[in-house]
């Protein structure tokens, strides 16, 4: 079989289903790969590595790249062009990933497998490993892109490894392959540990108070993993197997305590991951802390790893409707509304944290782990809206983070500082990352047209359609603190008064502003358009068992009420023309005027006078609803760490006793009491 | 109920010195004494080895003494017991040589006070507040400090002196 | 080919005659990396005074040979094990030598292991020389003798012999500790002593019951009664008598409380060694009389509950520690734990991971004390001690991670190894113990990474000229360490397999009954 570039091309782009139109770019493409092919190095050389890389198996082919990537960043890092190269393999990674084509096909397993202690590691690729690994190659993608120009400069100048930092990225990426893609507990531990470790050193890079948060974080994280092993330990001993198809089984015949059991040690392990009640004091702090653009990759899809393991396990293996027949005793609750009030009170209480937040990294860091809240919550509804909502939920929050943190970050890199009440009027300054926050807030806060539209929208309708209004109503609460805490931030950002030591601010550079408007653009898209998304989605759904939604390109259809964007955005559109034509057509009596030509109270105004104040947003609401949260979920960390504190302390003193051989006399004297 | 004999007399003593050392060295801190305790303990055991080899009535194993034929003694006990004893002496010796070194250095054999002194030796070599101070928040967690009495004593001098 | 030599008269032969030559005369040649070493030893003081150099150069060439004889003995030999009579008086009346690869295994680590932490080797050594000349053929004579006397722990196979190498490594170690001369190194070495003295007589004890009930102390001998004569309490009250006696190098958990002195205050090579080296060799004597001698499951129950408490109380201490070799001395009380846990599970299975994290120990925490060398200050102090010496810094990291069982690093497999076994166990004392150990490993990453991420922030003003990086030798040999670490991770298989026949002929108690006597021989009176 004669394999050239272009024959590649041509696979690629028909695994993107593109729409007719982009036939013109890719006969562009054709032809000018032509041209290196007939060259003589190519024939040469080329071919034959080509040949060898068709030849592989499409998982391999991509775990390979992601190896690769991570080779090359820890020989090359250090170099000026390594963040260029990165964006290049992470590019590569993508096309292998999209060369697999495992959404639409059969799931494909790796070939490599490992065998220790009589035990077998593999790999195998599907719908849902095949839509977490879009997210997480997309998010890398982005991120070094972000951070391969100015970034990174402003990063080496300070004093920082960039080539500490590409590693740390591309062991992130590759960890988040290996997890999404394993096929049994052994290989899924693996690939948890890996994430976890590699985004503990994304974490802790930058020292300083990134540290302090990243010890928090491999605190919380070492204990779930411990949980999460205990749990596997638990299955191990019921089935015998570390195989995906024993452990299923072995699930089926557990008796109802064994699967609480289970529930409470892969659940705890998991929800530590994604930021649950009452384990999320970690996460805001220690994505908040890291550096720029890994916070960006951290924020976009680590958190999600948690949701992956709840995914396959709890509503792919244990699954809904095993988890409604699990009653608590003496409540009317079973486990699954048990599930669903945590992912209820997760969304609220980080939300309204969020609202208290003077740092725009710490306010976007704590809505992450509210929006958790939203998939979680869409899964556990279980029905065909519901679990597709929740699991689109992962992608389109997954961009909008990504697009808010570049923003955010973009500011930090211009003005130094993220503290909203040091900020202000920079919407003249840097009008483009304006418009990328405007996108991003709008689709977080789950208003029209953005994406996060689209998922709110269906896990609300599942909520009610399928009969839970007080988990609605608890949705709608976090929404309106998602809404009251990105005004804010918006606000004291790019509204108000310029302050002046900004004056001089200019616009985001390119570099990092190319990743930013894409993303604009995909937010817009995917909401405008959210076919596509649904159609992977949709496969998610048939893969796990879930009914699957009944999906259109402008939204779904359904008889108990569907959803068409392309109507709506249309509508919305024409709305906001004859707005515009009423404004502008009929007069347009508006005037631009400096922002200092105002006064107030009679004075007017000079620049160092600061007539707009925005330091304690929402103090009322503060002072309503403070009291009713605050400190209740530190009080609980810092009683256990005084438990912990107070063990130690015991324990060593058990080796500071004055004379050791009492201890040795009592080992005696226990020892031969319980022999005879 | 267990026969008076020599034997089981001969036992219980040898048990009853292992004991007594035992508790000597809980007891007693002296290090002087714990060594004697522990010479005792020793002496027990030592004396249980050679009692594994006992047999009433027989002579000793040597080839030509006593009659042809007659039961003798284990003789294993006796050159395992023999070994066990210089092992011991020498771990004595040992011992009563630091000892003496300890005794140069510090002035005083008191386990108690030998031991506080270490740890702040250690404490201070280290750079660190000796283990189960008060100055000392435990782990992460910040204990109130602790109130310079110094301070509060002169803090509030005119109530003393007034008094 | 008949073998009647005069190697034959120096030390016995008890071997099938079908053997060849050399074989036999390699096999023989065991007994040298335990006389060699205890005859340079009394050689050091006099050597010392015709010649420094010569002195110096004694120990790590006998050393250096001792590892050399060992592994010429285990590649000519075969992995088949083999017996050697000393002094040509056969096994049950004389002593004999029982060498299997387990044994060997760590007859060679000794070697390899005190030549690696040899007290006078690199700059450690150069640091106070007016001081030093004076001591260093004693400390180096004590060094031998510690060697001399693990290896014959590894090696022996009656257990009064076993005594009495314990009882020499003891000694040597208690010189060894107080061998810088510092009056709190002398006052832990007493404490030390105390407890170690105590302990042997009831080892001793012991060793009385044993002899009472079955009338023999040949291991194999006892292996073939004990079935018969050591069930029951009486039997049990001699183990736990024994495990006593044995657990208090062994860092076992009651027995332990020297453990955190001795290992502040002694050098940290010698730290290491005992830490590493001595502490293994005692849990293998244990495993030795647990394997072959006491094979009720309640004395396996027994080593379960002290490796649990172990555990516990080790990591939480550390947790606690504010100074790095204290840090490592509660962690190599948690880590021993786990290896006493892991020996206590039943079969293959057990000694696999018992071996597996007995070795991974002692690779990890020997060079941990290597580093420690330098670093022996406070938690403190060691702020920005990456900025001088990334490379030990980072070996740091490497080490603490497999500690932690990280995959896909060494340490991982073996937990997992210890779970599977402990849930294949199942019984409530085994899930106890695995929640100890998940809850332990909770507790040590925290404080491990606590101490790295110091390691990497930026450092103090005044400290940073304070804080000398670890010496270059004890970096090189932190290196081989983990070189060995990331080699055995990388090919984990093979390593496991070879572990695996390991376990399995340490576990075969006919196989060491046939060995040790060749032919059936009925035991009379």
């Amino acid at each position: 079989m004669a394999t050239s570039p272009t024959t590649v091309v041509d696979q690629l782009l028909a695994g993107l289903h593109l729409p007719d139109g982009f036939d013109a770019v890719a006969g562009v493409i054709r032809e000018s790969l032509a041209h290196v092919t007939n060259s003589a190095i190519w024939t040469r050389y080329g071919q034959q590595s080509l040949e060898w890389l068709i030849g592989m198996n499409p998982v391999d082919r991509l775990f390979m790249l992601s190896a690769l990537t991570l080779l090359l960043m820890l020989l090359l890092g250090r170099l000026r062009s390594a963040g260029v190269l990165a964006v290049l393999l992470y590019g590569a990674q993508f096309a292998a990933l999209l060369s697999t084509d495992t959404l639409f096909g059969a799931p494909v397993a790796a070939e490599v497998r490992i065998t220790v202690a009589d035990q077998s590691l593999h790999w195998s690729y599907d719908a849902l490993s095949w839509f977490f690994a879009m997210i997480t190659i997309g998010a890398a993608f982005v991120t070094a892109w972000y951070a391969a120009g100015s970034w990174m400069r402003r990063y080496r100048e300070a004093g920082q490894s960039a080539r500490a930092f590409h590693v740390a990225l591309a062991l992130n990426c590759f960890g988040m392959l290996l997890l999404v893609g394993s096929a049994d507990l052994l290989s899924l531990f693996l690939g948890w540990e890996l994430v976890s470790w590699a985004s503990f050193l994304l974490m802790a890079l930058v020292g300083g108070p990134g540290a302090q948060a990243a010890l928090k974080y491999l605190a919380y994280a070492i204990s779930g993993a411990m949980l999460l092993l205990g749990g596997i330990a638990l299955i191990y001993s019921i089935g015998g197997s570390f195989e995906y198809g024993a452990v299923v089984a072995a699930i089926r015949g557990m008796t109802d305590v064994q699967v609480w059991t289970l529930l409470l040690l892969l659940g705890g392990g998991f929800a530590v991951k994604l930021g649950l009640l009452p384990f999320h004091l970690w996460q805001a702090a220690a994505y908040a802390e890291a550096p720029g653009a890994g916070s960006v990759f951290l924020g976009a899809i680590s958190a999600r790893m948690g949701l992956f393991g709840i995914i396959v396990f709890i509503v792919g293996m244990i699954g809904v409707s095993r988890l409604m027949t699990l009653e608590i005793p003496y409540t009317f609750m079973s486990s699954r509304e048990l599930i669903a009030w945590i992912a209820a009170l997760t969304i609220i209480v980080p939300t309204y944290t969020a609202l208290q937040q003077h740092d725009a990294r710490y306010l976007l860091a704590w809505h992450g782990i509210g929006q958790g809240g939203y998939m979680l919550l869409g899964l556990m509804v279980g029905d065909a809206v519901g679990s597709a909502g929740g699991l689109l939920h992962c992608f389109n929050y997954a961009i909008t983070q990504a697009a808010l943190l570049m923003a955010v970050f973009a500011v930090v890199h211009r003005t130094g500082t993220a503290d909203l009440n040091q900020l202000g009027g920079l919407v003249t300054r840097m009008p483009l990352t304006f418009l990328v926050l405007l996108f991003g807030i709008i689709s977080l806060a789950g208003l029209p047209p953005m994406a996060g539209f689209v998922s709110k929208w269906m896990v609300y309708r599942s909520l009610i359609t399928e009969g839970m209004p007080l988990l609605f109503v608890a949705a709608v609460v976090g929404t309106l603190g998602t809404i009251l805490s990105v005004y804010k931030l918006i606000h004291n950002i790019f509204l108000g008064q310029l302050r002046v030591e900004h004056q001089g601010v200019a616009e985001a550079p390119l570099s990092m502003l190319i990743p930013m408007l894409g993303l604009s653009a995909l937010i817009f898209l995917a909401g405008f358009i959210p076919g596509p998304a649904l159609s992977w989605v949709a496969q998610v759904q048939g893969q796990l068992g879930l009914p699957v939604v009944p999906w259109v390109l402008g939204g779904i259809v359904d008889p108990r009420g569907g959803l068409d964007m392309i109507w709506l955005v249309g509508i919305l559109m024409a709305g906001f023309g004859v707005g515009a034509l009423v404004f502008y057509g009929f007069g347009g009596r508006s005037r631009r005027v400096h922002q200092l030509d105002n006064y107030a109270g009679g004075h007017f105004l000079t620049a160092d006078v600061h007539y707009q104040y925005s330091d304690n947003f929402y103090a009322g609401l503060m002072h309503l609803i403070g009291p009713w949260y605050r400190g209740a979920f530190r009080w609980l960390e810092r009683s256990l760490a005084a438990t912990l504190d107070l063990v130690s302390f015991g324990a060593e003193g058990l080796y500071r006793v004055a004379q050791p051989t009492l201890l040795m006399l009592a080992a005696a004297v226990a020892m031969l009491a319980w022999v005879f | 109920m267990i026969p008076l004999t020599l034997e089981t007399v001969s036992y219980a003593g040898a048990v009853g010195l292992v004991v007594i050392g035992g508790l000597g060295l809980v007891i007693c801190n002296h290090l002087f004494r714990m060594l004697l305790a522990l010479v005792m303990a020793e002496s027990g055991a030592n004396l249980l080895l050679v009692l594994t080899g006992f047999r009433g009535g027989a002579i000793a194993p040597i080839i030509g003494y006593g009659p042809a034929g007659a039961p003798m003694v284990d003789p294993l006990p006796q050159v395992l017991v023999l070994t066990a004893i210089v092992i011991g002496v020498g771990v004595q010796a040992l011992a009563v040589a630091v000892l003496v070194r300890v005794y140069r250095t510090y002035g005083i054999l008191d386990m108690r006070e030998l031991r506080r002194r270490m740890e702040g030796e250690i404490a201070v070599a280290a750079g660190i507040a000796a283990p189960g101070s008060a100055q000392v928040p435990l782990g992460q967690r910040p204990l109130p400090p602790v109130p310079d009495y110094e301070l509060v004593r002169r803090s509030a001098p005119v109530r003393e002196r007034g008094a | 080919m008949t073998l009647e030599l005069p190697v034959d008269l120096l030390f016995g032969l008890n071997l099938d005659l079908n053997l060849d030559l050399t074989k036999v005369m390699t096999a023989n040649a065991i007994v040298l990396p335990v006389v060699l070493p205890l005859l340079a030893a009394f050689l050091m003081q006099p050597l010392a005074q015709v010649s420094r150099t010569l002195a110096r150069l004694l120990g790590p060439l006998v050393l250096a040979l001792g590892a050399w004889i060992i592994l010429n003995a285990w590649l000519d030999v075969g992995p088949a094990p083999f017996s050697v009579a000393i002094g040509g008086f056969a096994a049950p009346l004389g002593i004999v030598f029982y060498a299997d690869q387990l044994a060997l295994l760590f007859a060679l680590a000794v070697q390899v292991f005190t030549l690696l932490f040899w007290p006078g080797l690199g700059a450690a050594a150069k640091a106070d020389a007016a001081a030093d000349r004076q001591r260093a053929p004693r400390r180096d004579a004590l060094a031998l003798l510690l060697a001399s006397a693990a290896t014959g722990l590894a090696l022996s196979g009656d257990l009064f012999n076993i005594f009495i190498f314990y009882e020499l490594a003891a000694v040597a170690s208690f010189g060894l500790v107080c061998a810088d001369g510092s009056g709190r190194a002398r006052i832990a070495t007493l404490r030390y002593l105390f407890v170690s003295a105590f302990g042997s007589v009831l080892a001793l004890v012991g060793i009385a019951i044993l002899y009472l009930q079955t009338g023999t102390l040949n291991l194999a001998q006892l292996a073939q009664v004990a079935p018969e004569t050591l069930q029951g309490p009486i039997g049990l009250a001699a183990f736990a008598l024994l495990l006593i006696g044995f657990g208090v190098k062994a860092e076992l958990f009651p027995l332990n409380a020297w453990v955190p002195e001795v290992y502040a205050t002694a050098p940290a090579r010698v730290s290491a060694l005992l830490a590493g080296l001595v502490s293994k060799l005692a849990i293998l004597v244990i495993v030795r009389l647990l394997i072959l001698v006491f094979q009720q499951p309640e004395a396996s129950q027994l080593l379960l509950v002290l490796g649990v408490l172990g555990v516990l109380t080790g990591e939480f201490s550390a947790w606690r520690a504010q100074d790095f070799p204290r840090l490592l001395a509660f962690s190599s009380i948690g880590q021993l734990g786990l290896v006493a846990i892991a020996f206590s599970i039943d079969g293959t299975t057990g000694i696999l991971a018992g071996t597996a994290v007995a070795l991974h120990h002692l690779i990890i925490k020997s060079a941990l004390f290597g580093l420690a060398n330098r670093w022996s200050g406070g938690l403190d102090a060691l702020t920005g001690a990456a900025k001088g010496a990334p490379r030990a810094a980072g070996l740091f990291v490497l080490f603490a991670l497999s500690l932690v069982g990280v995959p896909p690093l060494w340490g991982f497999w073996i937990k997992l190894l210890i779970m599977v076994g402990l849930v294949q166990g199942g019984s409530p004392l085994d899930l106890l113990a695995l929640g100890a150990i998940l809850l332990a490993t909770a507790v040590e990453a925290h404080y491990l990474f606590r101490v790295a991420l110091r390691l990497y922030q930026p450092p103090v003003q005044d400290q940073a000229s304070r804080l000398a990086p670890p010496a270059r030798w004890d970096t090189g040999v932190a290196y081989l360490l983990g070189a060995c670490l990331v080699v055995i991770s990388v090919a984990i298989t093979p390593a496991t397999e070879a572990l695996r026949v390991l376990a399995q002929q340490t576990g075969d108690v006919l196989l060491y009954i046939d060995t040790v006597f060749p032919q059936p021989l009925a035991y009379k009176e």
